[in-house]
């Protein structure tokens, strides 16, 4: 099975879409100073203003600027999606690698550590957690990818077990591959697409995550973030203000969502060979 | 007795013979095996003393040493206690003279009888060999070549000699023929001294008690006929075995890497050995005695290449190898056969090292494998079942290849890069860029075949462990990795354990078989004793249910 990233998200239309879409939310995102029109967290006595030229969407109840929050909001969300997942990857990776290669005692503690991690229901965990620390991004970032890196080691143990009885590895063996040659140069690549998938996911998990946390309000109220801004404008529901408080976020939120969605679409055809269109299958 | 010491030869500055010693007791046959232009005619002619002084060494005869005679006493030995009878293509028959004159000749030259007892005597010997007495007054022209040739064989023996040599005596005969001739000197021979020189591997076996290779105007190996035949010792005998069309062996023909050169240091042979080191190059080995056999080889014959003693594995329950041993001679092709299940694979992966084995030992050349370390993987080496599979999708066909090198941190770079081409090209793929950048899914069954036999042979090993490696090939493909195995051997001396279900391919590559059922090794033996003789009722099965194309055999 060899992967051509580009082939596979071409594939699916949707792919290509939100890869488009997740672009340009990193694109505001990277360039939310020159986009925002004021600081985000500056506070004004103009609350509640409609859109005009100077706020494009208005002012919230302190009389920051709804805009710049929007575009700086998209920082947290991705930041926390990403390198969330970039952890919770890695760290899942490592266990299930480790637990199909080293098997024994080991592997079994490492499946039940996973299995305990499973059946913990992750948002409770954080809302817990989220009390007793005033979880900042970087916190949060630990907390989500500490709660969320079980499915990748399942699967990747799982992946691993049967790696290992390939033929191709064997036949390395049989050239005398010591076990750190067969980890770094066949094993992990051959985990690729799995691991791409399993990112791809995780950074969907973490996005949620975070926008629930600012939603629930147990998020730092000073990070701003759209879920954050989601739960503020909630409180205002009543007036009309959340037409252009509540409304975009909470697009944006759901766009980036289905846009990672639509991304590991496109690629679950990597991870079970069946869902490939039969053109594909004849190449 | 006729006892050939230190005998040589040179035709001008080119030596022929570099000292043959042989001796023949009354009542022996030895044939003299070798290729054209070892020097077999020329040794006949020197026994002969026909050479006029080109001979030097000891030719004795009872005690007549028949090189340092004068003209005129060895012409009184020609054709009475000595005969030669010659290849008849070389027009050996005086075409002046009716043939029953000429078989009389000697009789008649050396006055043991009178003119008309020698006719009837030569008469009786034509009749003897199949000629009818009409063809008697013929003159050489008129007869056919088969016919000169048993005219000739008259002549041999129409004098009654101790000592008769035999060039080439039923080369020119047809089958049929073949089978009388040989039947009348089997009869003829008795009580004499016979050299056969042939390169007739079935004329030997049937009439010669000794064969005595001669490569290089040495004699490299001699033994008792059959022995020598079922199991020759030195690489070159066993090399002219194969090549040699016969009704005995069932694997498909080989021939001997390279040709034949002259005016080689050291041993004759090593040229074209694919066993040779480099005392071989430097000095001449002598005919000694290995294990009953003289062998002229400084690594006593051929070198054992791997054995397992008493390989056991078990996963759980299951008995998978339950005490197997095999032994593969160096450049032999060992097949090992038996149904899906019977722990053949098993058995290849823990030779390999793949496998940890429960008990037993791995011997490579004569030395115990304790730690699989660079040495052993150089040494042996194994091609996969499935060809698609035991490639990386992710590596190209130039980088699988190079991947042992690498594992094994073999020379630099470009090193690495040639090596790899250099056994691509030898497993017939193609070299060019394009190809060499390939990735596995592009090429064909077969392609991917070769490329891991390339990916095999790039550590240049003495065995090759080739697990079913066309059980997922179509037939013509199929046929073509096995020649390509075989040529393998050819020219590497590659030692092959070829592990497969079908009895039907074994019989067609390997010289030996070893049956396995149930983890045991049930049967092992020559394809030929074990297709025409199984042992084991296991054995006579799968020979009943391999392939043939006979539609009333049921299996």
């Amino acid at each position: 099975m060899h992967v051509d990233i580009r082939k596979e998200l071409t594939q699916i239309k949707g792919g290509m879409a939100g890869v488009a879409i997740i672009g340009a939310m990193a694109v505001m995102a990277i360039s939310a100073p020159l986009l925002a029109q004021h600081d985000p967290s500056l506070q004004t006595r103009f609350a509640f203003e409609s859109p005009s030229v100077d706020h494009w969407l208005g002012t919230n109840h302190v009389g920051q600027d709804i805009w710049s929050q929007f575009v700086y909001g998209a920082r947290t969300s991705l930041l926390v999606g990403f390198l969330s997942a970039i952890f919770s990857t890695c760290i899942g990776a490592l266990l299930g690698m480790s637990a199909a290669l080293i098997g024994g005692l080991y592997d079994r503690i490492v499946m039940r550590v996973v299995d305990a991690f499973i059946v913990i229901p992750a948002i409770i965990i954080l809302v817990v957690l989220g009390a007793y620390f005033e979880p900042g991004v970087w916190n949060l970032i630990i907390f989500i990818s500490l709660l969320g890196w079980q499915w990748g080691a399942r699967i990747v143990r799982a992946q691993t077990l049967s790696l290992k009885e390939r033929p191709h590895i064997s036949a390395a063996r049989s050239f005398g591959a010591s076990p750190f040659y067969l980890t770094y140069r066949h094993i992990v690549p051959d985990l690729g697409p799995i691991l791409l998938v399993e990112f791809v996911y995780a950074v969907r998990r973490g996005i949620f995550m975070e926008a629930g946390l600012a939603f629930l309000g147990i998020a730092d109220p000073n990070v701003i973030s759209w879920g954050m801004m989601i739960h503020d404008a909630l409180q205002y529901c009543y007036m009309s203000v959340w037409r252009w408080w509540l409304i975009p976020p909470g697009v944006a939120l759901s766009l980036t969502i289905v846009a990672i969605t639509l991304i590991g679409y496109a690629f679950e055809p990597v991870l079970d060979p069946r869902l490939r269109s039969e053109v594909d299958a004849a190449n | 007795m006729l006892r050939i010491e230190g005998l040589k030869v040179c035709f001008g500055k080119e030596p022929i013979l570099n000292g043959v010693d042989l001796q023949v007791e009354k009542g022996e046959s030895v044939a003299i095996i070798g290729e054209s232009g070892a020097g077999k005619t020329t040794l006949g002619l020197s026994i002969m003393g026909l050479l006029n002084g080109n001979a030097q060494g000891t030719v004795d005869l009872d005690g007549l040493n028949i090189l340092s005679l004068a003209e005129g006493e060895i012409r009184r030995v020609r054709g009475s206690r000595i005969s030669m009878a010659f290849q008849s293509s070389r027009n050996q028959l005086n075409p002046s003279h009716r043939i029953i004159d000429q078989v009389a000749e000697p009789i008649i030259a050396h006055r043991k009888n009178g003119k008309n007892e020698a006719h009837t005597r030569a008469s009786a010997m034509l009749v003897k060999l199949g000629l009818s007495s009409e063809k008697f007054s013929h003159y050489p022209h008129q007869l056919s070549g088969g016919e000169q040739q048993r005219v000739l064989l008259a002549m041999a023996l129409a004098g009654d000699p101790e000592l008769v040599i035999l060039d080439e005596p039923i080369s020119s005969l047809d089958a049929a023929s073949r089978i009388e001739v040989t039947a009348f000197l089997q009869k003829a021979l008795v009580g004499r001294m016979a050299i056969l020189v042939t390169h007739d591997f079935s004329t030997a076996a049937k009439l010669a008690s000794m064969i005595a290779t001669l490569y290089g105007g040495r004699i490299i190996e001699c033994g008792p006929t059959q022995e020598m035949l079922s199991h020759p010792r030195h690489p070159y005998t066993r090399a002219l075995i194969r090549s040699y069309p016969n009704m005995t062996t069932t694997k498909d023909l080989q021939g001997i890497k390279g040709r034949m050169e002259r005016d080689v240091s050291g041993c004759a042979f090593h040229p074209r050995c694919t066993q040779a080191v480099a005392l071989c190059r430097e000095e001449v080995p002598s005919l000694s005695a290995h294990n009953g056999r003289w062998v002229a080889c400084h690594r006593g014959g051929l070198l054992t290449a791997l054995s397992a003693h008493n390989l056991s594995k078990s996963f759980g329950k299951l008995k998978a190898v339950d005490g197997a041993s095999l032994t593969l001679e160096h450049g032999e092709t060992l097949a090992l056969v038996g149904e899906s299940g019977s722990g053949k694979t098993t058995l290849a992966r823990m030779i390999v090292g793949i496998l940890k084995a429960d008990t037993g030992e791995v011997f490579v050349e004569g030395e115990r494998v304790d730690q699989r370390g660079k040495n052993f993987h150089r040494a042996v080496q194994m091609v996969f079942q499935n060809p698609g599979e035991a490639l990386s999708h992710r590596l190209t066909v130039l980088e699988a290849v190079r991947e042992p090198l690498e594992i094994q941190g073999v020379g630099s770079k470009a090193d690495r890069d040639k090596m790899a081409m250099r056994v691509i090209d030898e497993v017939e793929l193609p070299t060019t860029k394009a190809f060499l950048d390939e990735y596995p899914h592009h090429l064909s069954g077969g392609e991917l075949q070769r490329v891991n036999i390339a990916r095999a042979l790039v550590l240049n090993p003495k065995v090759l462990i080739a697990d079913e490696p066309t059980a997922f090939l179509d037939s013509s493909v199929k046929a073509k990795i096995m020649k390509l195995l075989l040529n393998l051997q050819e020219n590497r001396g590659l030692t092959i354990l070829f592990i497969t279900h079908d009895i039907a391919v074994a019989r067609k590559v390997s010289d030996r078989i070893a049956v396995m059922r149930e983890g045991k090794i049930v049967e092992e033996g020559s394809v030929r004793e074990v297709m025409e003789n199984p042992l084991n009722p296991y054995t006579r099965r799968l020979i009943e249910a391999a392939s043939d194309l006979d539609s009333e055999r049921m299996p």
